[in-house]
């Protein structure tokens, strides 16, 4: 119960001071009295009896500072006594304070910004219970194992070089769910490849869609806002459709309607009854990239029968064990190794791929290996890590620069701390002389640093809320929809503080100890703190620091502005770079009437009817239609067999087979885009399945197939059509980018798609208009309606807008680099121009004698210039060393230069001595100004 | 066992609860009172006792009340809290085990 006696004297203490301090007095003066009387009363003169119980007191202000020390709260009092003498302090020079503010706030907003990216990418958990449980199963293996020789998903090479991805065969993930000891239970998922369309009372719309087994919600713990989720039942072969969709595509589309739920619809022509609406915050397994549907795997088939074509005879995609789609995500036991259970997992996949057989050496890729997969565990309680995997790098990179903007921030304002303590100095000297201690100064100006810290950190929250957002948005504009919240959460918060407290430590600790280092009779002696010719040991250390700092800035700068500068040359070479097409006027579109219906023929009809009418589209030149884009919509390849060339050794298969990258493509193709056709013809509409079959190669096939002989006329067929008719070579276009921007064109086969029905699904169409292509999007849409309005139409963009979103990430690069790059040259510029002019205005007196001893006006701006070019010089030439080591960490993000770019360094250095030179100048010009008459007399 | 200064500090602390265990009494009196009973042995140093009698007050040992003392005059008196009684009865067991330790090992080394 002692804290019944101890709150109430606490909460006294701290706000009843005055009343306190009172009582102490009465207290003591009462035992003075006491003894007096005493003394008095042993026959002592009243004189000499108070100045003995005085004495015998001991120091009365000692006693008294005892007994506060004992209240415990003496700390917050303090601190609150510091804070009010910081805020007084900050107020009298509020231009100096908003300048260091404003600094901070930048510097910390910018990383928070930053942070809060990469919290939401790469460290938030799935709104599932016990995320921490989960994990997702990856297959390793040294090269393409033979037992997927149909992949279908994420692959990747992992840091040890090794193949990795996430999808497998189905039976192996039946045995797995079915046979392992280590979980409490395992699903199965795939991503629809295109997306679904879902047909609601006659009406079309898109959503993203995931095949998912019957135990997905459960295992995830994930349940409904409306109606109920996809249970085991509803993933059998003979069970009725059903759909479960996203809280969010229930408001955005449905508008939270509750009587959609159990409503029929149809998914790609199929009939689903839609059951229920997942709970609000699931989002889907990724963060980033939401799913709109759930749709059991057992209606893989149904919603999406194309697949099957693809197949060996009598396989579904259930039973086929060489075709690896299935992703699978599983919960932990509780005290479940990882190690036992990957290697539980190891048997199974060896045990369900062991009636798969081996091929025969002819019928080898030259990347394929004989041994299995293995399993690995990877954690997933932040779900799929695709889009870590996209912006890990990025993120830390910027996480970097704008960290470096920090230090170059903590460095002005330890410079401008530093300046203004040495102003403080007789201040401080006071204060020491009258028994202050050296460590409680030196609180009361941290305090003041931290006082700074946190109101730039507070204003640098608001920086980052704004900022956050910006970035997302500017994310957005690489053609993903990136749903991730970036509002400021905890973690992120408790970042900001944390950094906060870190700067205001970092840039207040030197200035304070320095500060409170103090030689007192002289400091007390000079006037306003101004040091006279010959300056005391400590004067010279001071200037030092500060100078090291503006090096440090300068250094930094250097490395900030080299970054920008490769950064910026990478987006303009990337921009300008030559893609053997015209890409204005031209507007992109995806269709897909297969989705609606259309098979065939039939599907083949609609195509070339819309091309019809698109063309009829008064503004419109031609159209044309593909496989893919060309940019960035990825390739596609087949096995390519050319009659009467020989391949060279490792080039083909010993069929005699060589991968080739083939284009699907319609009428006019090359008009369209701008193509230059270089010999023969190009594809024409004449091109039908009835006509001979045809196809058009590229300069780089002609090259390198057919060296400088022609083309024209030679057979090839593919190897994976049993059609034994061949093509014949009709034509020669140039050569156009295909698939990514940075690559050169490879060698490609373009061919009617009219006389290859069986692939016929999606369309990607091309518009060449006369003028703004923006300008005939709603007569477009219109008679895309017109024709058919099943079938949906995927988002319509330009030719410009499609390379905005393939180079995104090197325009965000650009762009905040150079912002970040700038804002350190303009703080390093402020801290160069406030050393210096600080140096200057110590030197007053020095710049007097030298002037009236004959000095020059010419010779003292070129003694403070000398001064500023020095300290940048000594900046940039440990800055380089710095800036090659680090700009070789970026190297993989450039584009058609070095890491080490001559051009770019050489212009960042030219950049930051004109800055120095900039900064020198003013108050050079300052110091030249002095009169000598004033500046003599001016002690 | 702690430092010296731990042992005096705590041996002050000792002395008053067991001076204002008896009656409350204010700083001045418990002081005389100490150094009566101790037949001047003890001079209590009034630079520790205030701080002493603060600290005590803060762990909540003791506590205090303004009062009347003689003339009228108004004089923090000092009571024991309960809590500072049991502390008190430990304390004063402690102390007694281990003045009587010392006594031994003294003894031996006679």
């Amino acid at each position: 119960m002692r804290w019944l006696y101890k709150l109430p004297l606490r909460l006294r203490s701290l706000f009843a001071r005055q009343r306190i301090e009172q009582e102490l007095n009465d207290e003591l003066r009462f035992h003075l009295e006491k003894s007096i009387e005493q003394a008095a009363a042993e026959g002592t003169s009243p004189e000499e009896a108070r100045y003995a119980a005085l004495r015998d007191l001991g120091g009365m202000e000692q006693i008294k500072e005892e007994c506060r020390d004992m209240r415990r709260v003496n700390f917050v009092a303090n601190l609150i006594q510091d804070i009010r003498y910081g805020v007084r302090m900050l107020a009298k020079s509020p231009g100096f304070t908003a300048v260091i503010i404003l600094s901070l706030a930048l510097g910390i907003g910018a990383n928070t910004a930053i942070f809060s990216l990469i919290d939401a990418v790469m460290l938030k958990s799935l709104p599932v219970r016990q995320p921490e449980q989960l994990v997702l199963l990856n297959w390793v293996s040294k090269g393409q194992s033979y037992v997927m020789s149909d992949y279908d998903g994420d692959s990747w090479e992992d840091s040890k070089g090794r193949d990795t991805g996430t999808s497998f065969a189905y039976p192996i993930y039946k045995a797995i769910r079915a046979r392992n000891n280590s979980f409490s239970d395992v699903l199965g998922f795939a991503d629809a490849d295109q997306q679904f369309n879902v047909n609601v009372a006659g009406t079309s719309g898109l959503a993203k869609g995931q095949y998912v087994s019957g135990n997905y919600f459960s295992t995830l713990g994930v349940g409904p806002a409306a109606g109920r989720t996809i249970v085991d039942s509803d993933d059998q072969a003979s069970a009725a459709p059903v759909v479960v969709i996203s809280y969010a595509y229930w408001a955005s589309r449905f508008g939270r309607d509750p009587s959609v739920v159990g409503k029929a619809v149809v998914v790609n022509n199929v009939p689903f009854t839609l059951v229920g609406v997942a709970a609000p915050e699931f989002f889907g397994l990724q963060a980033g990239h939401p799913t709109d549907a759930w749709v059991p795997l057992s209606t893989h088939m149904q919603v999406d029968p194309s697949w099957s074509r693809w197949l060996p005879k009598g396989e579904t995609i259930f039973s086929v064990r060489t075709e690896w789609w299935v992703l699978m995500m599983a919960r932990m036991k509780p005290g479940a190794s990882k190690e036992q259970a990957s290697a539980a997992l190891d048997v199974i996949v060896q045990q369900e791929t062991s009636t798969i057989k081996v091929p025969p050496p002819g019928e080898r890729r030259h990347d394929m290996t004989l041994r299995l997969p293995t399993i690995e565990l990877e954690p997933a309680s932040g779900g799929l890590n695709t889009l870590r995997r996209e912006f890990s790098q990025p993120l830390w990179v910027l996480m970097s620069l704008v960290g470096l903007v920090l230090l170059i921030a903590c460095a002005n304002v330890a410079n401008l701390l530093l300046a203004r303590s040495e102003r403080r100095q007789k201040e401080i000297a006071v204060r020491l002389a009258l028994g202050a201690g050296r460590r409680r100064i030196i609180r009361q100006l941290l305090t003041e640093s931290l006082m700074l810290a946190v109101a730039g950190g507070a204003c640098g929250v608001v920086l980052a809320y704004w900022g956050s957002g910006l970035l997302l948005r500017f994310m957005e504009s690489g053609g993903d929809q990136l749903h991730l919240s970036v509002s400021p959460d905890l973690t992120v918060l408790g970042f900001t503080v944390l950094v906060s407290l870190l700067t205001g430590t970092v840039f207040g600790l030197a200035p304070a100890l320095r500060g409170t280092r103090l030689n007192l009779t002289p400091a007390l002696k000079e006037g306003a703190g101004r040091v006279a010719g010959g300056a005391p040991g400590g004067g010279r250390m001071r200037p030092t620091l500060g100078k090291g700092l503006v090096i440090a800035q300068a250094a930094i700068s250097l490395m900030l502005l080299v970054g920008a500068g490769l950064f910026v040359r990478t987006l303009r070479n990337l921009m300008t770079e030559d893609l053997g097409f015209d890409r204005t006027h031209l507007l992109l579109f995806s269709i897909d009437a297969s989705r609606a219906g259309y098979k065939g023929e039939s599907l083949a009809n609609f195509y070339q009817e819309m091309q019809r009418r698109i063309e009829a589209i008064p503004g419109v030149r031609s159209a044309s239609m593909s496989r893919h884009f060309l940019v960035n919509d990825g390739q596609g390849g087949e096995g390519v067999i050319i009659e009467g060339y020989a391949p060279k050794p490792g080039e083909a298969d010993a069929g005699g087979v060589i991968g080739i990258y083939t284009h699907y493509v319609g009428s006019r193709f090359f008009e369209t885009l701008g193509i230059p056709l270089l010999v023969g013809r190009t594809i024409r509409d004449s091109d039908t399945g009835a006509a001979p079959r045809v196809g058009v190669v590229n300069q780089a096939f002609a090259k390198h197939y057919f060296g400088a002989s022609s083309p024209i006329g030679h057979q090839f067929r593919f190897s994976s059509s049993t059609d034994p008719l061949g093509m014949t070579i009709v034509g020669v276009a140039g050569d156009a980018t295909y698939g990514d921007l940075r690559k050169d064109p490879p060698p490609t086969i373009f061919v009617p798609f009219d006389q290859h029905l069986g692939i016929l699904e999606w369309q990607n169409v091309e518009v060449r208009t006369a003028g703004d292509p923006m300008s005939v999007v709603s007569t477009l849409r219109r008679v895309i309606r017109d024709l058919d309005r099943n079938v949906p139409m995927q988002e319509v963009i330009t030719q410009t807008e499609q390379i905005d979103q393939a180079t995104f990430q090197e325009r965000l690069f650009a762009r905040l680099s150079s912002f970040f790059a700038l804002l350190a040259l303009m703080l390093a510029c402020v801290g160069l121009y406030g050393t210096l002019s600080y140096a200057v205005a110590r030197r007053t007196n020095e710049i007097g004698i030298r002037m009236a001893i004959g000095a020059e006006r010419s010779s003292i701006v070129r003694m403070v210039l000398r001064e500023a070019l020095l300290l940048a010089f000594v900046g940039i030439v440990i800055g380089i060393p710095l800036t090659l080591a680090a700009s070789r960490l970026v190297s993989s993000m450039l584009f058609g230069l070095k890491a080490t770019d001559p051009f770019t360094l050489a212009a960042a250095t030219l950049l930051m001595i004109a800055v120095a030179a900039l900064a020198g100048y003013l108050p050079a010009r300052r110091a030249a100004k002095v009169d000598p008459m004033v500046a003599l007399r001016y002690e | 066992m702690s430092k010296p200064t731990d042992l005096v500090q705590g041996t002050l602390d000792l002395l008053i609860l067991k001076t204002v265990a008896l009656e409350p009494a204010h700083g001045w009196a418990i002081a005389q009172r100490i150094r009566q009973v101790s037949k001047d042995v003890l001079q209590v140093n009034q630079g520790s006792l205030y701080p002493a009698l603060h600290r005590l007050e803060q762990s909540g040992w003791i506590k205090a009340k303004w009062g009347e003392s003689d003339n009228n005059r108004r004089a923090k008196y000092y009571a024991l809290t309960p809590a500072g009684r049991r502390y008190l009865d430990q304390e004063q067991a402690n102390w007694q085990r281990l003045s009587a330790a010392i006594g031994l090992v003294l003894e031996i080394a006679d």
